[in-house]
């Protein structure tokens, strides 16, 4: 564009390279508030610990392969376990939607110029560094948390678990819960603030309501979470009582508060994987989504209702029946906003004229997958059948055809679909294909079989089982799936290295995508839009006329804002201009601060309470830095 | 493009918004606190338990009425500084300062006493009314050195940012105040 361009658009174009240059090299990494640069920083992170959370699959699933097998031992397994949970769940799901896919996309959708709050971004990428640092360095001193994700009590209090172990899983996620909660804070008030101009609710994309659904959830939920972790820790190391009865406390209490956590996380999980699906469905499908504003309510109503059905967990607890009743009641109310998306899919699928490339193959996989194990987990709402497959290999089973089926494979999908866009190259598309059938028939082979298995009895998290119970044939399939899993994984993952040098070069827009990324160059430019959009409908990418108006505005230096480092806010529900924000420059606070609350935790992890209150002084004194320099906007 | 020439409508600021939903997890962090207490006040026959003296309750209210108080002061500089007026906004703060401070001084010194009497180690009710209280104090912390911060920073200049700044520590502290209310409900409860 730059070559050909009239003067006035050359000059507009430089003042913003200028503007929003970063510092390159690996310092700017460090100080970086680009939100597309941290977005990147979180997906490359965080792929590294789901190939580590991968790995503890593996080594279990070999462990499992057959009967009294010694790869690992006992002690061994309940930390691989309890890793790869934690891994998937904390450190790789959420950060990877989030913090890779929200952070990425999330402004280049609304067509803003960045987050809401740069520094505040690149703290939170940073906190949840330092929160997995932290988290894995338990594996060094071989005291990795080891009581299961869900960390019961008694089995967690001090007496029964005496090492660090507990303590690094208290003190991780209350570490990374700050982290995860500046994001989904971040990501609520760039949809509500930074909305491009037109773009009122019923004009926003389907994926940011997803994610507005979710970072909601997580705004919500999040703090049952720390607050158990904190109560756990204060009990393990100074002593007070909240979840043994000899005091006054009530172990209960453990399950109550990580489930009003725990069951909303399952939708936090999976429903940026619907917003990754309503992007690519109306893209290859080539039709809008059927039934839109049903399925933008849908998407929230899921994650409200997901705040009422934790104790679904907790059938077998001995709670009264009445309480049961109202909680399965509710677990049955799911199926309506999941049902209604379903619809939408399929319906948009088929009236549409579909392409089956690799990102629609993906998302076909993940309708498949949330179609059975939202079947299996309905089952879980009848009591009786939930009690008797408590503990089974049958909730395993089901879960992963949730967190997996459905919660993974539109992340793999969104991998493909926005690679053009990230990389200016396109993918592979044979070898992709290949990564499909790879991960669909791994991903089959490894989950479905634990349905029978759970029904012929086999309990979960045992390290070993014996001969002659039914069982070694299936957990044998189970493990080739696995690795076939892997392997599909592995493909990926070469797909996207290798296209990354080799892939042809596209244009902005490969696809004919019909949301705001797809209308600027790829990869995009620091600044995102040399125009600001203004927008008319929800697929304005589609809307040529108003394209042809933005070139147009660019030439008059209509809303360029290239003056200075700045971004439109626009008021909550009409998405009307209400200020200019003079967006905050890179920073080198967020790493710094980030830095001291790491010590914080590991002078807190190992007792030396009186230094870890230093430690926070420092934070504090940081924070101060960080505001020494603040955006001036001259009113006073 | 400057902000002057854009058709502007008047509405909260992306920094108030970032304040506001920052105290929607906080209260939920509250509204779990005090629910644990309620949770387990109903497992227990006796709350606190039968040997232990109630909580005291006269100094905590009067205390809690100050602060309460101070919320005017922070409204007033909320208004000012959103009509640009930075020496009203700044007395306004400078007003509430000290009483915040002395609120803070004089609760934390109750505090230390509190667990020495009441001991956590030794019962459920103590842990969760000790976690209760240090997790609002830790909350009044945070709003002594927004207000300190603000105080010095409208001694000089008045910015948007800044102005920003003053409304959603504003806000901040009217919900600290609140969910102080409410603790001190928490506290006062057995006597109800």
């Amino acid at each position: 564009m730059a070559v050909t361009a009239p003067a006035p658009v050359r000059r507009h174009i430089e003042n913003l390279e200028r503007v929003w240059a970063e510092r390159p090299g690996v310092l700017g990494w460090l100080t970086t508030v680009d939100h597309k640069k941290i977005g990147l920083l979180y997906f490359w992170t965080t792929l590294v610990f789901f190939a580590a959370g991968g790995i503890e699959a593996l080594l279990m699933r070999t462990q499992l392969a057959t009967a009294n097998e010694d790869v690992v031992g006992p002690e061994t397994f309940d930390q691989l376990m309890t890793m790869h949970g934690v891994t998937m769940i904390f450190f790789f799901i959420i950060p990877m939607t989030t913090g890779a896919f929200g952070n990425y996309l999330v402004p280049l959708m609304i067509g803003a110029r960045d987050m809401a709050f740069p520094r505040l971004n690149a703290l939170s990428y940073w906190i949840f560094l330092g929160a997995g640092l932290f988290m894995y360095s338990s594996f060094l001193i071989h005291q990795a948390p080891n009581a299961g994700w869900f960390d019961y009590v008694p089995l967690a209090l001090r007496r029964y678990d005496g090492g660090l172990n507990i303590d690094f899983y208290a003190l991780g996620l209350i570490f990374n819960s700050v982290a995860t909660t500046l994001g989904a804070l971040n990501l609520t008030v760039t949809i509500f603030k930074l909305r491009a101009p037109g773009m009122s609710w019923n004009r926003m994309p389907l994926f940011c309501f997803a994610m507005l659904a979710t970072s909601l959830a997580l705004i919500f939920a999040l703090p049952a979470l720390t607050a158990d972790c904190i109560f756990l820790e204060l009990q393990r190391k100074l002593g007070f009582h909240f979840f043994d009865t000899a005091y006054g406390g009530d172990p209960l209490l453990w399950q109550h508060l990580f489930w009003i956590f725990a069951h909303p996380e399952v939708y936090i999980i999976v429903l940026p994987a619907f917003g990754i699906a309503t992007s690519i469905i109306p893209t290859f499908a080539r039709h809008r989504m059927i039934a839109f504003p049903l399925v933008a309510m849908a998407e929230l109503l899921v994650a409200f209702i997901g705040f009422g059905v934790w104790a679904h967990h907790m059938f077998a607890t001995g709670l009264t029946s009445t309480t049961l009743v109202f909680f399965a009641a509710a677990s049955m109310m799911v199926v309506v906003p999941s049902t209604i998306q379903i619809y939408a899919w399929l319906m948009t699928v088929n009236i549409g004229t579909p392409q089956f490339r690799a990102p629609l193959m993906f998302i076909g996989g993940f309708i498949l997958f949330f179609v059975i194990g939202g079947l299996s987990g309905i089952m879980f709402a009848a009591i009786p059948f939930d009690q008797a497959t408590t503990d089974t290999y049958f909730v395993v089973a089901h879960f992963h055809f949730i967190i997996f089926g459905a919660a993974v494979f539109p992340l793999l999908g969104g991998i493909y679909y926005w690679f053009p866009k990230v990389t200016g190259r396109m993918y592979d598309e044979r070898l992709a294909q290949v990564s499909f059938w790879l991960t669909f028939v791994g991903t089959t082979l490894t989950f479905f079989p634990m349905h029978i298995v759970g029904l012929l009895g086999m309990t979960r998290r045992v390290y070993t089982y014996d001969h002659g119970l039914g069982w070694d044939a299936y957990n044998l399939v189970e493990t080739i799936g696995g690795y076939i899993l892997a392997a599909g994984l592995f493909t990926i993952a070469f797909n996207v290295v290798r296209s990354y040098r080799r892939g042809l070069p596209v244009g902005r827009d490969p696809f004919h995508g019909g949301t705001l990324e797809w209308t600027t160059t790829s990869p995009p430019p620091p600044y995102n839009f040399p125009v600001i959009p203004t927008v008319t409908s929800a697929y304005p990418n589609w809307d040529e006329p108003d394209r042809a108006e933005d070139l147009r505005k660019l030439e008059r230096g209509d809303l360029v804002l290239d003056e200075a480092h700045e971004t439109p806010e626009s008021t909550v529900n009409d998405a009307v201009p209400s200020a200019i924000a003079e967006m905050p420059p890179e920073s080198p606070w967020p790493v710094i601060v980030a830095a001291t609350v790491t010590i914080a935790f590991f002078l807190l992890l190992t007792e030396h309470y009186a230094s870890a209150g230093l430690a926070f002084m420092l934070t504090l004194l940081a924070a101060a830095g960080w505001n020494a320099h603040e955006p001036e906007e001259g009113v006073g | 493009m400057t902000a002057a020439t854009l058709p502007v409508r008047r509405a909260y600021a992306k920094g108030w918004w970032g304040m506001v939903v920052f105290v929607a997890t906080e209260a939920t962090l509250f509204g779990t606190l005090v629910g644990t207490y309620l949770y387990l006040r109903f497992q227990n026959a006796h709350w606190p338990p039968a040997q232990l003296a109630k909580p005291p309750v006269l100094t905590p209210m009067l205390l809690t009425a100050a602060l309460v108080s101070t919320s005017i002061a922070m409204h007033v500089a909320s208004r000012a500084v959103s009509d640009g007026r930075r020496v009203r906004a700044w007395r306004a703060l400078a007003v509430a300062l000290p009483v915040q401070l002395v609120y803070l001084v004089w609760q934390l010194h109750d505090f230390v006493d509190l667990i020495h009497v009441y001991r956590p180690q030794a019962s459920a009710w103590a842990s969760v009314l000790v976690t209760l209280l240090g997790a609002d104090h830790a909350h009044v912390v945070v709003g002594v050195l927004l207000t300190a911060w603000f105080v010095l920073r409208l001694s000089t200049r008045l910015t948007r940012y800044r102005a920003v700044g003053v409304q959603a520590t504003a806000f901040y502290w009217h919900a600290v105040n609140v969910i102080t209310v409410v603790v001190l409900v928490v506290q006062v409860s057995p006597y109800l």
